[in-house]
């Protein structure tokens, strides 16, 4: 899942920037209103997190340029406004969620994830494909009963897959839901992550899940026409 | 309880009831002290006639009336009574009405009548007049006077029934009962309605200021319409409250401002905290957070501490000392930490203060005052900008001007230059102030009696000026 970070704060952005970067999460950070705006014109982001008070342009002149725009990605506020005038006109102007500073890192990360799960028409977090269980809060994943030991970035993946199953999905889609920027494109990090998610949710190929339709990309499902 | 309305009424009530006794006692007294007069002086009337009748020849007094005359005296139906007596105290003569009874006798008795209540006879109440008097001469010869040596005095009395009079004083007493009884239901009745309706100004004011609150300070009791006595006493309340709500908007502004001011530096050291022991890291980025856990708690810290000392100056309690300043002094001592910056932006700075130039006040926050001006034009000063100085004397005893270029401000931000937490930035990214400073000198500079304003001129250039109008200043001399 990526997601796009728009806080003026540096130590937030590297505090809360690490912390999603090892849940998991591909991220762009930054601390400008108007390249925040770009960011979010530019790429497409699994949710933004979006601080009111920004130098260049404000949070919520950015929200309603993207509502404009008919750019439907998840926004949550996060912000030191705490009336409830703010919360109104957030959520008024289309924010999808508002969490006020200070705030748990937990609770950010189980928002994020909702708003994820909504981004896809989602709302059990518990996701059952077959003997796969993917358990989106607990972020644990079970396959016949037996745990499968995922890192985030595999999770992550497999998440992915999962919230867009019987989809055919781009390799360019994965990168950009999944790696940041500063990942080399070029490489074949998609094709190895893959590769590394089907050895551990698929050990014998028996019953593959994941099926790659060449020159397309790739589809997460039980049995595919 | 203790009750205003209790107390009035109370004492009203027992004010009405003493002043309708008296007054009923007071008429009664008077109309059977008039009864009685009329009484005494029927029977006085009565006696005096007895008397007229009585004669008195060689020593001998005889009665010169027939019974018939005077049948009120007779048996029968009788109403009066008389009996006289000699000098001696021997019985002359008496009505047939006595029937054999004695009148009391009073042997003493003077000229002039005197009166008493006795029981008659038939066991009626009754009442006398007793006198003593000569009688006259004989028939033949009335205004003849008795010879020397043979006048001889005699006491006569008088008895009436009483009964008449009795019953009147009796129906009069009854008539101011009743009368008094009604009085005092009709004012027990409307001496409290008269009270409430008195005292209805003041339940309107209780009613009013029971629902004031924390909340509705902003309320103000009406004063039309309101009785002369109660409008000084809303006047002061009104100012009361005013002063209140003025009080609790600062106090909420403060609590505002901090809690949003606080607000971000928490979410950081959260943040941090939390992914840090999420995800624990090597001693190096560890020793970074630590750091950066520092720089925060002293970024709290000088938050919290401008809002105090900002609170306890626009309360009036700072500390205050006055002493003797060499203002160039000073200045020079604050710029050498402000130099380097001033440098590093190329900024053109120039003096206009005299080396004598002395001010009398106090040193910390008149130190503080210049210390933020200074800084102020240092930092929004842009690069290669001008800063300038100046010290003079004018219509005010003494004003300090600091003035620098700009080039991001507009004249309708200048008002908001010295508001708390007011920065041009709102996103308020920098970390190196805490939008206090201006807010700072002007509350030091209200303390001191001093006034701070700010310009911006069409070149511009931001001029921040410091006044005293009544501090002293020894020299003035131009370095």
């Amino acid at each position: 899942m990526r997601l796009l970070f728009v806080e003026d704060s540096k130590r937030l952005q590297d505090s809360v920037g690490r912390g999603l970067r090892k849940a998991g999460y591909a991220l762009d950070v930054t601390g400008d209103g108007n390249e925040g705006l770009w960011f979010a014109e530019s790429n497409s982001y699994d949710t933004i997190i979006l601080d009111l008070m920004l130098p260049g342009l404000d949070g919520l002149t950015v929200l309603r340029r993207l509502r404009e725009q008919e750019n439907n990605a998840p926004v949550l506020i996060l912000t030191a406004k705490d009336t409830v005038e703010d919360r109104v006109r957030g959520l008024g102007l289309g924010a999808d969620d508002y969490l006020i500073k200070p705030f748990a890192f937990e609770e950010l990360l189980a928002r994020i994830q909702a708003l994820c799960r909504r981004r896809y028409a989602r709302k059990n977090a518990l996701v059952v494909i077959g003997d796969l269980e993917i358990d989106t809060v607990a972020r644990t994943v079970k396959q016949a009963g037996r745990n499968v030991d995922l890192t985030p970035r595999e999770f992550m993946l497999l998440e992915y897959l999962a919230a867009r199953r019987g989809e055919v999905i781009s390799r360019s889609e994965i990168e950009a839901h999944i790696y940041s920027d500063s990942v080399d494109l070029i490489s074949n990090v998609v094709d190895s992550a893959i590769c590394s998610l089907r050895r551990k949710i698929c050990p014998g190929n028996a019953r593959p899940l994941i099926h790659t339709r060449r020159g397309m990309g790739y589809i997460l499902e039980i049995d595919p026409r | 309880m203790n009750s205003i309305r209790r107390r009035l009424t109370v004492g009203l009530l027992t004010g009405f009831c003493v002043l309708w006794a008296s007054a009923g006692a007071g008429l009664y007294l008077n109309l059977r002290a008039g009864l009685l007069a009329e009484f005494d002086a029927t029977l006085l009337a009565r006696a005096q006639a007895l008397s007229a009748l009585t004669r008195q020849e060689k020593g001998n007094v005889e009665l010169d009336f027939p019974g018939e005359l005077i049948p009120g005296f007779e048996r029968g139906r009788p109403v009066d009574y008389f009996q006289m007596w000699r000098a001696d105290g021997t019985t002359l003569e008496q009505s047939p009405s006595l029937e054999g009874n004695q009148l009391s006798y009073q042997a003493g008795v003077a000229e002039t009548p005197r009166y008493s209540d006795l029981t008659l006879p038939d066991g009626l109440p009754g009442r006398s007049v007793s006198l003593r008097f000569i009688p006259q001469g004989s028939e033949e010869a009335p205004d003849v006077p008795p010879a020397q040596g043979a006048e001889t005095s005699v006491v006569l009395a008088v008895a009436l029934h009483r009964t008449g009079l009795d019953h009147r004083l009796n129906l009069l007493v009854t008539t101011l009962l009743v009368v008094g009884g009604l009085l005092a239901v009709a004012t027990g009745f409307g001496v409290p309605a008269v009270v409430r309706r008195g005292l209805s100004p003041l339940d309107g004011l209780a009613e009013q200021a029971a629902t004031i609150d924390v909340a509705s300070l902003q309320l103000r009791f009406p004063t039309a319409d309101l009785p002369a006595e109660l409008l000084p006493i809303c006047g002061r309340l009104n100012e009361l409250l005013a002063r209140l709500q003025a009080s609790f908007e600062r106090e909420r502004q403060f609590s505002a401002d901090l809690a949003h001011e606080l607000r971000t530096p928490i979410a950081e050291l959260r943040s941090l905290a939390e992914v840090a022991l999420k995800w624990p890291e090597e001693p190096a980025a560890t020793t970074r957070a630590l750091q950066e856990t520092l720089e925060i708690a002293l970024q709290m810290d000088s938050i919290v501490t401008g809002l105090l000392t900002l609170a306890r100056c626009e309360a009036g309690l700072q500390q205050r000392s006055c002493a003797s300043i060499r203002v160039a002094a000073l200045l020079e001592e604050i710029w050498e930490a402000l130099a380097d910056p001033a440098r590093r932006k190329q900024l053109a700075v120039s003096w206009d203060v005299a080396e004598d130039a002395w001010v009398e006040t106090d040193p910390a926050m008149f130190r503080s005052i210049l210390t933020n001006l200074l800084a102020n034009a240092v930092e929004y000063s842009p690069e290669g900008g001008s800063i300038h100085v100046r010290f003079e004397t004018g219509d005010a005893p003494w004003q300090i001007t600091v003035s620098n270029t700009v080039d991001n401000i507009t004249p309708a931000e200048v008002p908001h230059l010295f508001e708390r937490f007011w920065r041009r930035d709102p996103a308020r990214s920098s970390c190196i102030h805490n939008g206090l400073g201006l807010a700072l000198t002007r509350a030091f500079a209200a303390s001191l009696g001093l006034e701070v304003n700010a310009q911006l001129t069409a070149s511009n250039t931001l001029t921040l000026t410091v006044r005293a109008e009544s501090a002293s200043v020894r020299s003035t001399s131009s370095r």
